[in-house]
């Protein structure tokens, strides 16, 4: 996995100052990893810079062949630039690969890219493609299809491509799609994109679930119905709502077997058991399936005692119990700062997630994402908060809060909606099936959104409170934070990020945005054959790591 | 018997063809198309977007037309760029499309599944063989054992076998699926009470039903119906027990198994066909919680599945079916009815 020599000149500057920063104690090990790798440090050269031995993986003893059941939601396969579901990319990961991936340790690992490079300010990368890759009808993959695919990633005409958002510094405003030479094919080989702006965040996206690379003669629609990728699996089965495998695909070479061994599975069978957790533990103790997606809430214990094998990682993934200013009366900032006072984050994370997590403070960046600045903790005071709301004119206004019917995230806006109560305030309760929820999603006035994590601060806040992108549940817009966003986002130095991302934190307690109570751990729990299948920070499964004995 | 089949087919028709319409005005009022087209292209989208990819997606026209599109009357939509066919209802398999062609219900074509991405007569084809199956083990263990338990508490009433048996009957029979379902896998499949006897899922059942997987769902369905159809079953034997031929057998010196067997059996079961007849729309119902509670992915629980995601055609599939087994299985009963009992007439 070494591509880069940590005593190698050209070094990113950053690194070393990266580096620097974390012997001072000012960065995480996961922050380090994260920001060094994205600059184009490979991940041994960044353990390296750090004075820490790279992780060796135990990848000689892995059992080989055998199927693996997984519970999952198996939905409708889309565009992989349209997908809006963890799920829907689990899936097509089997056939279809990333240029980089996001690890568990916070690290990013080249896939199709062999490496990358930024200039001093982050304004340009240059992206080597990985020799000797080949699509599995034969087909090389060059540099013209490393292209295509940004260039199809940066067309916001399409509606509903998210990636166009993340790609932003290589968008043009006036078309939508992307600019006039802003990616560059150098030779068949190399890459460059040419930012309008700094963007650290760029490489990062690249590991994100719609960017998966698609063949040329991809154009839109189900990718299974013809899976032609560089991923070493083939669609199976593609039932929605029953089931989908994953199977091997014996006419392909993989070019991942050399760099990192595998993949071990002959087959991957996801099946679904829809959102209720108690048929995925029957699921569990009838045999059916060997490890679940996810594991929550009571469950967790349960699954422990039944005997089966704990994963958790730590995340910045949470619960946005969010308003939208679109709809009256969260339009009135004042009900929105009296609805948020009211409640106590501590006691919604213990109430509705049983206190596995941490407490969030109302502004959606988490204390494991590099650019966390601290600062003040929101208030909780329901006595100011009723007299707020009566002050507004919304004293006998009747709030409705809207979840699905997932057991944590009801919980968690039952306890959200007891505190409220207990304010003084009229709420209602509606809890929407999972198969309805997500329809309307963006537009429920007050309701409950799940959020994954990213491994940047700043992409969570461009993802969903810039104005206007397609993901802004909130329907907040304020020039004055799209305008410290573009900054922060030009920040390659994480201090001076810092600094304007204290006063982002701030605008968007003010201006009273969500109430977003705590950053949740997730698990996993699986049978004791299942190895390599540990959870992941962002739910994504890496198939060619996982294996089972027999 | 000809005129009586014909007017039962006629019944069919009127009410399949009332059913639908309802159903098809009912999923098709202006927030269900909504829906449909946030779950196709996306939840933020303008209501303009909305209305553009209605019309492009031939949900533009009055509804009328439309269900006249879906019964096979009208011809199907299409939709023109330039002069030129780009969709169509009637899309022939390699994506080119008729245009005024009919492809209704009549035509045998059932439409497309919006949530299952897949032709409704292949989901309904692949969700009914898996509730065939269960039915067909509900009723190879509901029906004997009803009569069974029907016969034994019917031959002397008041009894006490009658009495113990007739207050489980009526146990079961008042005991919900959705209540029997989850004690079943509280008591039998999970580790609370360390049974383990049998799976609390049956997932697994629809590729390979074994006796493990498939007790307890079968066991949910038929224990409900098992009860009523006993209770009926000794009622009709408790009648035919006080009739003047079995007094008659007896004062003959008949022993009394023979007379429970030779006599009294093949007069009480009349009644039992009908019930056990008109069991099937009942069953229907249970199938619905039982296959969601158990997740095994058949006719029940495609219709959540439908009525969940507002997916149009795949609910007027369901209906029909349903309609169909509903009335199929009562025309049955009656001319059943007519061969065991002699003194009916039809007609």
């Amino acid at each position: 996995m070494t591509i880069h020599d940590p005593r190698r000149a050209g070094l990113h500057p950053a690194a070393e100052m990266y580096a620097a920063e974390h012997r001072a104690g000012r960065l995480s090990r996961r922050e380090f990893l994260t920001r060094a790798t994205a600059l184009g440090v490979g991940s041994s050269a960044a353990f390296g810079l750090i004075g820490l031995p790279a992780p060796a993986r135990a990848e000689n003893h892995m059992p080989m062949g055998g199927t693996l059941r997984m519970e999952m939601e198996t939905k409708a396969l889309k565009d992989p630039r349209l997908a809006d579901w963890s799920q829907i990319a689990n899936f097509y990961r089997g056939w279809l690969d990333y240029l980089v991936q996001y690890e568990a340790d916070g690290s990013i690992t080249p896939m199709l890219l062999e490496s990358w490079e930024a200039n001093e300010d982050a304004t340009q990368f240059t992206l080597k493609v990985r020799q000797g890759v080949t699509w599995n009808n034969g087909d090389p993959f060059t540099a013209a299809d490393v292209v295509r695919n940004i260039t199809r990633w940066c067309d916001g005409t399409v509606e509903g491509n998210s990636m166009a958002g993340r790609m932003s510094q290589l968008v043009d405003a006036e078309t939508n799609m992307a600019r006039e030479g802003a990616v560059e094919e150098l030779d068949e080989m190399t890459v460059r994109l040419n930012l309008a702006a700094p963007d650290i965040t760029v490489i990062v996206s690249m590991a994100d679930y719609p960017a998966a690379i698609v063949h040329s003669s991809y154009e839109s629609g189900d990718p299974s119905e013809n899976p032609i990728g560089t991923g070493p699996y083939l669609p199976e089965v593609n039932e929605v709502g029953v089931r989908q495998v994953l199977v091997r695909n014996p006419d392909h070479q993989w070019w991942g077997t050399e760099v990192f061994g595998g993949p071990y599975l002959d087959r991957i069978e996801y099946i679904d058991y829809g959102t209720d957790p108690a048929a995925k533990l029957a699921a569990a103790e009838s045999g059916e399936i060997d490890i679940t997606y996810q594991t929550t809430g009571d469950f967790i214990d349960i699954f422990d005692a039944i005997g089966w094998q704990k994963s958790e990682v730590v995340t910045a993934a949470t619960l946005a119990v969010r308003f939208n200013q679109d709809s009256a009366p969260y339009d009135n900032k004042d009900v929105r700062n009296a609805l948020q006072m009211a409640v106590d984050n501590a006691i919604v994370l213990e109430l509705g997630y049983n206190g596995r997590g941490t407490v969030a403070e109302n502004h959606h960046v988490c204390p494991i994402h590099p650019e966390y600045a601290q600062i003040d903790p929101p208030v909780h005071d329901p006595a100011a908060a009723k007299a707020l709301l009566d002050e507004a004119g919304f004293g006998n206004e009747t709030f409705q809060l809207i979840s699905i019917d997932d057991a944590w995230q009801a919980a968690s806006c039952d306890a959200v909606a007891a505190q409220l109560r207990d304010a003084g305030i009229q709420v209602e309760r509606q809890v929407l099936p999972g198969s309805t929820f997500w329809n309307d999603w963006l537009e429920y006035p007050f309701s409950a959104t799940e959020w994954n994590m990213r491994p940047l601060g700043v992409q969570i806040l461009g993802l969903a409170y810039k104005s206007g992108v397609p993901w802004n549940e909130t329907a907040y817009s304020s020039e004055e934070f799209d305008t410290l966003l573009a900054e922060a986002m030009s920040l390659a130095d994480v201090e001076a990020r810092r600094e304007v991302m204290a006063k982002m934190e701030k605008l968007l307690q003010d201006d009273g945005v969500l109430i977003q109570p705590y950053w949740r751990s997730l698990y996993r729990h699986y049978t004791d054959k299942v190895q390599g299948a540990e959870m992941h920070p962002t739910f994504e499964h890496h198939h060619y790591k996982w294996a089972i004995a027999s | 018997m000809i005129r009586f089949l014909l007017s039962r087919l006629l019944t069919l028709l009127v009410t399949a063809f009332a059913l639908t319409f309802i159903v098809f005005f009912l999923t098709n009022l202006e927030p269900s198309l909504e829906k449909i087209a946030k779950s196709e292209i996306g939840t933020r989208v303008s209501d303009a977007e909305v209305e553009s990819w209605l019309d492009r997606n031939g949900y533009g026209e009055p509804m009328l037309v439309r269900y006249g599109e879906w019964l096979g009357v009208v011809p199907g939509w299409t939709h023109t760029v330039d002069g030129e066919v780009v969709a169509g209802r009637c899309e022939l398999p390699g994506g080119t499309v008729e245009t005024s062609a009919f492809c209704g219900i009549l035509q045998g074509d059932w439409g497309w599944s919006t949530v299952f991405r897949r032709d409704v007569a292949e989901i309904i084809g692949r969700s009914l063989a898996l509730t065939g199956k269960l039915m067909f083990w509900v009723m190879m263990v509901m029906v004997p054992g009803a009569l069974i338990l029907g016969v034994l508490a019917g031959m002397r009433e008041g009894s006490k076998l009658d009495r113990s048996l007739s207050t489980v009957s009526i146990l079961t029979t008042a005991t919900p699926e959705y209540v029997s379902g989850v004690v079943f896998i509280a008591v039998f499949a999970s580790t609370a009470v360390g049974l383990r006897w049998f799976n609390g899922s049956a997932t697994s059942a629809m590729e390979d039903a074994t006796f493990e997987n498939f007790t307890l769902p079968v066991l949910t369905i038929a224990l409900y119906g098992m009860g009523y159809i006993a209770r009926m079953t000794r009622a009709s034997m408790t009648e035919v027990m006080t009739a003047q031929y079995i007094r008659t057998a007896r004062l003959k010196g008949v022993s009394f198994p023979k007379i429970v067997l030779r006599h009294a059996l093949r007069n009480a079961l009349i009644a039992p066909f009908t019930v056990i007849m008109l069991q099937f729309p009942w069953l229907l119902n249970g199938v619905v919680i039982v296959e969601t509670l158990f997740n095994y992915k058949g006719f029940g629980w495609t219709l959540v599945q439908a009525a969940g995601n507002n997916d149009i055609e795949l609910l007027l599939g369901v209906s029909v079916v349903s309609v169909v087994v509903v009335l199929l299985t009562q025309l049955i009963s009656d001319i059943g009815y007519v061969y065991l009992n002699p003194r009916i007439r039809v007609s």
